[in-house]
């Protein structure tokens, strides 16, 4: 759609630098257009992101792409079974000149953080992880250090090894903004990926297209977007129904509704509108929530995955009618 | 305990109906209480350990206790314990109300002896129904009791009961049913026939949507049954009969039409309501009959009236009327003046009622006298609201002259006066002789006939009989009760028998009067006889009962009744009733009067259409209009929520282009939102109607794009359908809805381009039977529906079941999201 003129110069800067950053990323990862937006939208809702999918379809290039493009420190880990908490958050060293323990920062310590295979890690680990996270600060020997924003964790699991691993439980997978699955690319887009990566990583030539100071003030105009009363009760509506959905055994939590305003509103400011509309619900309402619900033993049997039952839902779900309710204008029956 | 008090609800709802008896209310009161008793014992005893036999026994006792209080309390020992004195008291109280029964007409006053007897009834009625419905569980056979209340209106009057009555009586019973069934289903086990699943079990069945079933089908019926008759075209036997005067169908439409009046006749007697019909005064102060019609024919079915001739020069303006057939020089009359004045409320009464014989009327408009009659006519006026003076002179024969008077002096009036149908029964003949005795004289004759009906032939006046036809009149000569009509048509024919010119007079007896002002009611429509004699002239007789027993004011004339010396009888000393007005049943008949009738109701206002009725076809016509009216209304209702959205822009428009610079946080201008959201909402409901439903879920502009993608609309009715999505996207979510320009015009290209994506039988059925309107009308006898469902929820106190839960329950399920199958 087009960007609606009579918008702030906010939201014409957000746009534009959203733009560029796009455009930077899409150069690398091709064909992947959607999963490059949900990207950036979680960024922008100061989100984090679980990316579940096979090897090698580039999960890590596009975290590192990302980083790359907005020039801010980047760093990955790998998880492995015995990777500790300590060598997430960092750890006090002793220092033999100053004779006073030290804090040596882990990786945690950047603006975008990659957990490659989270699942691989013992969950001690991986709670470490999420505490930093939802706290947005690292607590070392009773010293708490904040991390520096924007943060951003982007985590990657296989779903396919599944012997040796530590799956994320529930509770944890609801700390995760959004959850999405890469996909492979369209023969043509793998075809352009050969002849681009044939020679050399297009990830060296990638040049930053923007600032941290600039994704900080973009992540502020989107804060300002403008959420009416009847989207955050269609919002509500939503979360509600997966509540009583008989197909699902543990619907979304209150913490998974914040997070979808929270994305829709990112959305909507890179469609470059200043106010959220049900299609931005729609539109992030698998990505958000799908990966919180907990299927029932029918739907299981039935095959029935979580996503197929939250298209439903947004099918069915009425699209709230206005704010004019007092009116008398706006009544559905009307 | 639920049976008893339905039982009781019931009786008191079909005790409703008897409304129209009474003039007051208080016998409401009173039955509510002989309800309240029995029901009350009733549902004491039923789960008592009283014996089974014993409730109505002591069901009877208490409603005694309760009539010896009510009634008769100031007889019996502490004032309720019944005694032979309150039984004495008791007695007495019912013959009087047995005899106010006799005399009045309904609605009757609320005399003490008719309040006893209708709370007697009401409480044996309620008694009789609850041990059919209680103690025999047979609720449906407790029906009939209720029937037999229900019909005493009925029967007693011949207007019909109001609907609101009937209903009340309707749902009466049908809670009484459902209170049956429920308490049955309740000793099976569970109920069937829900709605809706309940959740949480109960150890006994809940039989609660059995009812509600039972009662959606009972309100159903008793809808039908009140409306499917009033949407029918009746299909009334027509009353009227026309014939010209004059030129009959000439260019002047110069027609008139009258009543028959023998039929509107009865009518009139029974109506419940006694309206004035119009009021005189004479310089003697006497009350004189007043004739309106003179019905010279009889055919053998009935006494019909030949064609009265309205010359122009029989004029009533213009000189003196004809002067009365027969008087002759000698005889002594009396004269007298009087003026009339008809009520207003008299409609389509083109005949003068006037006393007979008259010389002179002075009254405005063209009417005519027919010479042979003295009928007086209008073609062009109608008596109502009308004062007008007569004046005339009465015959005042002595009982002499009447004795040598002769029948018949020439063939002409013997030819019309004495003619009577070949198959009259030998049986009127036979009792015409056996009445006329030995009398030798025309006159005599006629004295001994009138005696005969009178007094010694042991007739009744009742209203109840029918017909004036042949087999009628035997019908009515043995039955010996009827009604004036009977009486003056059995005379007039026994005369004419006899060899006595007679004739039937239809017209108003004298009335009631105080100070010399009378006024006649509808109640005092009347027929009687007129009979012949030579140098008389026609004179009146009276058949009819008169007082309270009879016609309340019909009068025996004094020629009519000789002295025992001049006619040389022995038997004289009880000859007729009184016939005094009754003071007091004229100062009821004035309160319990509420709307005035027309008297002549019967008569159609306008001649031309009155001649033949409304015709069959046009009745049907007329309901397959209303049916027609009634299928169209769906399109009309749509048609019109279209315009009303359409002006929503004329009326918001300039406000809505301000709007885009007024408009701040708080909101969108009212009129500019109720004009965009009317405009989506057009185009919602015009995709409904044409069969382009869409998903709940859609919101503007995905409905938009799917729409584009869908139908393959051209680039400028999309960029229409984008604008409208827009607006209404930015007015419902937006901070402020920045500048939206009218968009009719969108509007009407995007409905074109979907109208024209599907078939013309879709079109046609979406301007006919729109969807949107069906489905509102739907969702409204939804929510009616929801509303009675509600209306059952409704717990008074709770359950003894304890199971508080339930109540939500229902709430619960409906609102449970079925997500996807």
């Amino acid at each position: 759609m087009a960007v609606t003129p009579d918008v702030g110069p906010e939201l014409t800067e957000l746009v534009t630098t959203a733009h560029r950053i796009r455009e930077a990323i899409e150069s690398v990862i091709e064909g992947k257009g959607d999963v490059v937006r949900l990207t950036l939208t979680v960024l922008l809702a100061e989100g984090h992101l679980l990316i579940e999918d096979v090897p090698g379809v580039g999960k890590t290039m596009l975290a590192k792409a990302l980083a790359r493009s907005i020039d801010c420190p980047v760093r990955r880990v790998q998880f492995t079974p015995d990777l500790l908490p300590s060598d997430i958050t960092g750890v006090s060293a002793f220092n033999q000149q100053t004779r006073e323990f030290e804090f040596k920062p882990g990786p945690v310590f950047a603006n975008i953080v990659v957990g490659d295979e989270i699942n691989r890690a013992s969950p001690k680990t991986q709670s470490a992880l999420l505490e930093c996270m939802e706290e947005h600060q690292v607590t070392v020997d009773g010293a708490t250090h904040p991390l520096e924003a924007p943060f951003m964790v982007i985590a990657t699991q296989n779903p396919i090894e599944m012997e040796g691993t530590y799956p994320l439980p529930e509770a944890q997978r609801d700390r995760f903004t959004a959850r999405i699955a890469m996909g492979y690319p369209e023969p043509a887009a793998e075809l352009e990926m050969l002849d681009v990566h044939g020679a050399a990583s297009p990830l060296d030539k990638l040049q930053p297209v923007a600032t941290t100071a600039e994704v900080r003030a973009l992540i502020e105009a989107v804060r300002a977007v403008y959420v009416s009363q009847p989207i955050k009760k269609y919002a509500i509506d939503l979360v509600t129904a997966t509540r009583r959905s008989p197909d699902v055994r543990l619907g979304a939590s209150p913490r998974a509704t914040l997070h979808l305003v929270r994305a829709a509103r990112a959305h909507a400011a890179l469609d470059g509108r200043d106010y959220v509309i049900p299609d931005d619900l729609q539109a992030l309402a698998v990505p958000v929530l799908a990966h919180r619900l907990l299927p029932s033993l029918e739907a299981q049997g039935q095959r029935r995955r979580p996503d197929q039952v939250l298209e439903e839902i947004v099918r069915r779900v009425r699209v709230p009618e206005g704010r004019e309710k007092a009116s008398g204008g706006a009544g559905p029956a009307r | 305990m639920r049976l008893p008090i339905a039982a009781g609800l019931a009786t008191a709802a079909v005790s409703i109906t008897l409304y129209p008896l009474f003039s007051a209310l208080d016998w409401f009161w009173a039955g509510l209480g002989a309800i309240l008793v029995v029901t009350t014992v009733s549902a004491l005893t039923f789960r008592r350990t009283v014996p089974r036999w014993a409730g109505p026994p002591l069901a009877l006792l208490a409603l005694l206790v309760y009539l010896v209080a009510v009634f008769a309390g100031d007889q019996a020992w502490l004032r309720f314990i019944p005694n032979l004195r309150a039984a004495d008291a008791l007695a007495a109280l019912l013959g009087e109300g047995f005899d106010a029964i006799q005399r009045y007409a309904a609605p009757v006053p609320p005399r003490p002896g008719v309040l006893l007897l209708t709370t007697a009834g009401i409480g044996l009625i309620a008694l009789l129904a609850d041990v059919l419905a209680v103690r025999l569980r047979r609720a449906a056979l407790a029906g009939l009791p209720l029937l037999a209340l229900f019909t005493v209106p009925a029967a007693v009057l011949s207007d019909p009961i109001g609907w609101p009555a009937f209903i009340a009586g309707a749902l009466g019973y049908i809670g009484l049913l459902i209170a049956d069934g429920r308490e049955r289903v309740g000793q099976w086990g569970r109920a069937v026939l829900v709605r809706r699943p309940r959740a949480g079990g109960t150890a006994r069945a809940d039989a609660a949507p059995l009812a509600l079933t039972g009662k959606r089908i009972g309100v159903t019926a008793i809808v039908l049954a009140v409306g499917l008759p009033a949407l029918l075209p009746t299909l009334a036997p027509n009353p009227l009969f026309g014939f010209g005067v004059g030129s009959g169908n000439g260019p002047g439409g110069n027609t008139i039409t009258i009543p028959n009046p023998i039929a509107s006749l009865r009518g009139q007697l029974t109506q419940p309501v006694n309206a004035v019909v119009l009021s005189y005064r004479s310089d003697d102060n006497a009350s004189r009959y007043l004739r309106m019609y003179s019905l010279d024919t009889f055919d053998g079915d009935q006494w019909t009236m030949s064609q009265p001739k309205g010359r122009p020069e029989n004029r009533v303006s213009a000189g003196p009327l004809p002067a009365p057939p027969g008087l002759g020089q000698g005889t002594p009359v009396k004269a007298y003046s009087s003026e009339l004045l008809v009520s207003e409320e008299v409609e389509g009464l083109s005949f003068l009622p006037l006393p007979y014989p008259v010389t002179s009327v002075q009254i405005e408009g063209d009417w005519r006298a027919d010479e042979s009659t003295l009928m007086v006519f209008s073609t062009h006026d109608t008596a109502g609201g009308r004062r007008y003076t007569v004046s005339g002179q009465e015959p005042r024969p002595s009982y002499e002259e009447l004795r040598q008077a002769a029948g018949a002096p020439d063939e002409g009036l013997a030819e019309r006066y004495l003619r009577l149908p070949g198959d009259l029964p030998r049986r009127i003949r036979a009792l015409a002789d056996q009445a006329a005795g030995d009398a030798a004289t025309p006159y005599e004759k006629a004295v001994r006939l009138q005696r005969w009906f009178t007094t010694e032939g042991g007739f009744t006046y009742s209203l109840r009989t029918q017909g004036n036809g042949n087999d009628a009149l035997v019908e009515f000569l043995r039955n010996r009760a009827g009604y004036c009509e009977q009486f003056a048509a059995a005379m007039a024919v026994m005369a004419r028998t006899l060899g006595i010119p007679a004739r039937v007079a239809i017209g108003y007896t004298g009335g009631t009067g105080v100070n010399g002002l009378w006024q006649v009611r509808t109640h005092d429509l009347h027929a009687w006889p007129e009979l012949y004699f030579d140098q008389v002239g026609w004179l009146r007789f009276e058949p009819t009962p008169a007082g309270g027993i009879g016609q309340a004011t019909a009068q025996v004339p004094d020629y009519s009744q000789p002295p025992a010396s001049a006619t040389g009888e022995e038997e004289d000393g009880r000859t007729t009733p009184s016939a005094g007005p009754n003071d007091q049943d004229a100062e009821d008949a004035v309160a319990a009067q509420r709307a005035p009738r027309d008297p002549d109701a019967v008569t159609g206002g306008q001649p031309a259409l009155a001649e033949e009725g409304v015709p069959a076809g046009a009745k049907i016509g007329l309901g397959a209009l209303g049916a027609l009216l009634i299928a169209l209304a769906p399109a009309a209702w749509r048609a019109l929520t279209r315009r009303r959205r359409r002006a929503a822009w004329t009326r918001g428009g300039p406000a809505g282009a301000s709007a885009a610079g007024a408009a701040t946080a708080a909101g969108p201008a009212p009129s500019l939102g109720r004009a965009v959201h009317g405009t989506w909402r057009e185009l919602a409901d015009t995709l409904e109607d044409l069969g382009l439903g869409h998903d709940p879920g859609d919101s503007p502009r995905a409905l938009a794009r799917r729409l584009v993608e869908r139908h393959e609309l051209d680039a400028e009715t999309s960029a229409a359908l984008t604008r409208i999505a827009m607006a209404e996207e930015r007015l419902r979510y937006a901070r402020t809805p920045g500048a939206i320009s009218p968009l009719t015009g969108d509007l009407r290209r995007v409905r074109r381009a979907l109208r024209a994506t599907v078939s013309r039988g879709r079109r046609l059925r979406s301007v006919l039977l729109p969807a949107s309107t069906l489905r509102r009308l739907r969702q409204a006898g939804g929510r009616v529906l929801d509303g009675f469902d509600r209306l059952e929820m409704i717990r008074l106190w709770p359950s003894r079941r304890g199971d508080d839960g339930r109540a939500q329950a229902p709430a619960e399920t409906r609102e449970r999201v079925p997500a996807g199958r």
